[in-house]
């Protein structure tokens, strides 16, 4: 029988943040890994349809104990709301109360998707307890590749649509929203900086939608890229076929050598769900996203003692 | 403005183990005996995600009053045991009888409910099964048909954008999904599974034709400005329970529908008229 989950409270800074500890089931051999869920986009440590509370309970299962948190001014833990940009601290604290709550625990895998794959990248080559990445559907957010992805992967894959075509001749299609929507995208893509609404983004209203409001600062690329080359660990890719903000990145990886060459490393797994959605929000795709998370962090197993190569480190 | 960082952090705790275990947190009241007692029970599905922050925030400012206040996620909710899919509306209303006996032990004197959305309409059911001090309702879903077909119309829409089908052409989409349900098959929806028994439990429960609550009624809505009128709907609802003899005060607040924003939002006028509503008798609308 799974053992017990346990509600934690611990500091940061002046605030107090939320968590829950999920541990490893007594039959696993004693945990050395354990992984850390971090919370992107709108969302709290339960996750867009329980996902990161559904996914804790199958890696304990498996044997791997997992946490998850709400930074500062998210969720249930206290102070103003913050930025991804700027949650180290908490990520800090978060693998201290990880490591201080699971007696035997060596190392930590930091599982983040959408925006908090971003801040993991930003986080791990600073913590040496950190020994792995799972990101899924990275952040890359700049407002023209915004845009630009948004007419590449979804008008011109739309138009290309017989349904949407029969919707249109149904009436049910909402013709001026759509164009307010698309002349707004091409202006963007052409001007380069300008803003683009939240309501622009496609599938808005169908699915639940975890990703943050505003384009991040303008280094957001270079500074995932220093995270990405200052870490020297596994990492594991997971992809959605199905989301905008997959494929930003990707795109943002296309358009870059340096970046191709980090991605087609060996210690770089990438795995992709062709159907899913931002969020993986049907059963299926959560499970086999819980299922590629185990089999990883088990097959990468845990790290040899010794110092790690830091050449990279900044 | 910043007492949150003084405030004495809530605590977390899970009530009982097992399948039995539902998170809470709980929000001990500022000095010695308590102005009052609140369990705080949350909208459904995601609109409980994205309410979350304001849940705390007001739990927050009502402790900070010296109110003892209680969040409970609710069986297949949140931190809580179970899956969403075996989740049922009588599980629910026990979650809360034990919360509240909880809650009551705790902080020593008898505790009201405060619910948002579909929250709000379970805790209206509740007050017909026993006697509380006060019912706070943030923005009710008054009829709990018209919420299961807002729900099953994430489907249709979802069905149209990402498979490029039509949702089963126009009106017939919610139709042939509460068929679905009624021959019992349980469908997942906005990664949710709704189990048909739960689905049948929210489409039959309407507060127009629950009992008036003894206690008083304390009921908010949001609007895009202030000075707007109650909805139409929750105008006839409030004016039913009030013509069946409930006191219920009326209030409505600008600011955004923070349950159903893309972005996490935060409403501070709704934070500061429920304490507002709570420190004062309550009047009738």
């Amino acid at each position: 029988m799974q053992p017990d989950e346990q509600a934690l409270a611990f500091p940061c800074a002046d605030e107090w943040l939320t968590a829950i500890l999920s541990p490893a089931a007594p039959a696993s051999p004693a945990a050395q890994r354990g992984v850390l869920i971090v919370v992107g986009g709108p969302q709290y440590r339960a996750g867009s349809h329980r996902q990161f509370a559904l996914l804790a309970r199958a890696l304990a299962a498996r044997g791997i104990p997992a946490m998850r948190f709400d930074y500062r001014g998210m969720g249930d833990s206290s102070g103003p709301a913050r930025n991804f940009e700027d949650v180290d601290t908490d990520l800090r604290a978060a693998v201290d109360r990880f490591m201080a709550a699971v007696p035997g625990l060596r190392e930590v895998v930091i599982w983040g998707l959408c925006d908090a794959a971003s801040a993991a990248l930003f986080y791990a080559r600073h913590d040496r307890r950190v020994s792995g990445l799972v990101l899924l559907n990275p952040w890359a957010r700049t407002a023209d590749g915004l845009a630009r992805a948004t007419l590449k992967h979804y008008y011109v894959q739309r138009l290309l649509q017989p349904a949407l075509w029969k919707k249109i001749a149904t009436g049910q299609f909402e013709f001026g929203k759509a164009l307010r929507s698309f002349a707004g995208l091409l202006r963007t893509s052409r001007a380069g900086a300008a803003e683009v609404p939240a309501s622009t983004v496609p599938a808005a209203a169908a699915a639940p939608v975890a990703t943050p409001a505003m384009p991040a600062s303008p280094d957001l690329h270079a500074r995932m890229q220093a995270g990405w080359q200052g870490f020297d660990g596994p990492i594991l890719l997971i992809i959605s076929g199905a989301d905008l903000t997959a494929q930003e990145f990707l795109d943002m990886v296309k358009a870059s050598r340096q970046w191709r060459k980090l991605l087609a490393a060996p210690r770089v797994q990438r795995r992709t769900l062709p159907a899913a959605d931002h969020t993986f929000s049907r059963r299926e795709w959560r499970d086999q996203v819980a299922a590629w998370t185990a089999d990883w962090v088990g097959e990468t197993g845990p790290r040899e003692n010794g110092p790690r190569e830091t050449g990279a480190h900044a | 403005m910043s007492p949150i960082a003084a405030a004495p952090p809530a605590q977390p705790f899970f009530l009982d183990g097992g399948a039995a275990a539902r998170f809470c947190l709980y929000h001990a009241p500022a000095g010695h005996s308590p102005a009052g007692a609140w369990l705080y029970i949350h909208p459904f599905a995601e609109e409980m995600n994205k309410s979350r922050r304001m849940a705390a925030l007001q739990a927050r400012a009502l402790a900070r009053q010296g109110h003892a206040v209680l969040q409970l996620d609710l069986y297949g909710c949140g931190d809580s045991a179970g899956d969403f899919a075996d989740a049922r509306w009588d599980i629910w209303q026990d979650d809360i009888r034990r919360a509240l006996a909880w809650l009551e032990q705790e902080s020593g004197c008898a505790a009201g409910l405060w619910g948002l959305r579909l929250g709000a309409l379970l805790a209206l059911d509740v007050a017909q099964t026993r006697p509380l001090p006060g019912l706070l309702l943030w923005q009710p879903v008054t009829g709990g048909g018209q919420f299961l077909t807002q729900f099953l119309r994430l489907k249709v829409a979802s069905r149209m954008l990402s498979d490029g089908k039509d949702g089963n052409s126009g009106s017939g989409g919610t139709a042939a999904l509460r068929q679905s349900l009624a021959a019992g098959e349980p469908l997942e929806i906005a990664g949710y599974t709704l189990a048909p028994a739960l689905a049948l439990a929210i489409d039959a429960r309407a507060a127009e034709q629950f009992t008036p609550p003894a206690c008083p009624v304390h009921w908010f809505e949001i609007a895009a400005e202030s000075g707007r009128p109650l909805s139409p709907a929750a105008a006839r609802v409030a004016a039913a329970l009030g013509a069946g003899g409930a006191t219920v005060a009326t209030h409505v607040v600008a600011g955004p529908q923070f349950w159903a924003t893309q972005e996490i939002a935060e409403c501070p006028a709704l934070l500061d008229a429920t304490v507002q509503a709570i420190s004062e008798p309550c009047h009738a609308a």
